[in-house]
């Protein structure tokens, strides 16, 4: 019963997101958009891009995308739109200057660094099996008696 | 063997950092999405009035102060705070301009979905959302704060309560001084 009021509320359309008509563009430019869309986050999604999400905040910007599109505006030109009003916080990759350079290059040195860390790791048991497999030192001239006589027992 | 478990210690410790941090964020909170156009001009518009069909544009606005609330019929959220929106038009309505503006809806749902309540003030109708995303809206309802001079004062995100918009209406339409007996 409460399945089929529910799908009846949702047939109804007054508790989902209305999808708007949109009028897309020739394929070249409508190409533009997606791409440009792939670069924006969306404001409501965790992580998603606005061409990658259905929800409404995610249409109307990729909507908007369209119409700078359309308006003739330039990649850089629709990058700073969105910034101008969201910050950098609109792009899924931050630029790589001043202290987001820390972003850019903080995988590649904890990728260096855990290569170090692992390349040590595995070098230290080889150096100390090594070190026992090392051949006995020669027995002092002075050898002590009790031990000089327990290697000779274990000789035989 | 101990350096390797000192390692795994030190990575489950940081990935014990990094989801205690993670799982402290509310996903849904849009209060995290900075907003850069506080204390700047609003973004020149041009819509229509859904009711009536007729052009709204801000430079008709120019010179008086006034209040957007973003809604949409979908949004439950919406429909919580429409008495509040609706009790500031009546009550500030005599110094500051309310408008609604339907966001990422059909005209048809949005204007049934007025027909179940009273609305003094007009509804714009904002077909492709450029005017929501010029002033760079993150969803409904959203509530603007525009002063006199085209100065976007405030953005309230989420459904707005009485106490939150008379204070905002304060900051862009002080009340008049009042004439002493």
């Amino acid at each position: 019963m409460i399945a089929l009021a529910l799908a009846t509320a949702l047939m109804l359309g007054d508790y989902a997101p209305q999808k708007m008509a949109e009028e897309m563009l020739p394929p070249e430019q409508e190409a533009r958009v997606q791409r440009l869309g792939e670069q924006f986050r969306c404001p409501i999604c965790q992580g998603l891009s606005i061409a990658a999400s259905s929800s409404p905040a995610a249409r109307a910007e990729l909507n908007t995308v369209r119409a700078l599109v359309r308006e003739g505006k330039t990649d850089q030109e629709i990058r700073d739109y969105f910034v101008s009003r969201y910050g950098e916080w609109a792009l899924l990759s931050p630029k790589a200057e001043g202290v987001n350079w820390l972003v850019w290059l903080g995988p590649a040195f904890l990728l260096i660094g855990g290569g170090f860390t692992i390349a040590r790791t595995l070098r230290g048991p080889k150096a100390s099996t090594a070190a026992a497999k090392a051949p006995a030192a020669p027995p002092p001239a002075e050898e002590d008696e009790y031990l000089r006589r327990v290697r000779e027992e274990a000789d035989r | 063997m101990k350096s390797w478990l000192s390692i795994a210690a030190l990575a489950a410790v940081t990935l014990m950092v990094v989801f205690y941090r993670a799982f402290q964020k509310d996903p849904g909170s849009l209060r995290e999405v900075p907003f850069l156009l506080k204390g700047k001009p609003a973004p020149a518009f041009a819509v229509t009035d859904l009711q009536t069909g007729a052009p709204v544009t801000s430079e008709q606005l120019r010179g008086q102060p006034y209040v957007l609330n973003f809604w949409a019929s979908w949004c439950g959220p919406c429909q919580v705070e429409h008495a509040a929106v609706e009790w500031g038009a009546r009550t500030y309505g005599d110094r500051v301009r309310f408008f609604g503006v339907v966001y990422e809806d059909t005209q048809e749902n949005a204007k049934r979905d007025l027909t179940r309540r009273a609305v003094s003030f007009p509804q714009l109708w904002d077909p492709k959302s450029r005017m929501a995303v010029d002033l760079a809206t993150t969803g409904v309802p959203e509530t603007y704060f525009i002063d006199a001079s085209g100065i976007i004062m405030d953005k309230y995100v989420g459904p707005i309560d009485r106490e939150a918009l008379a204070y905002l209406v304060g900051r862009i339409a002080p009340p008049r001084a009042e004439a002493r007996p």
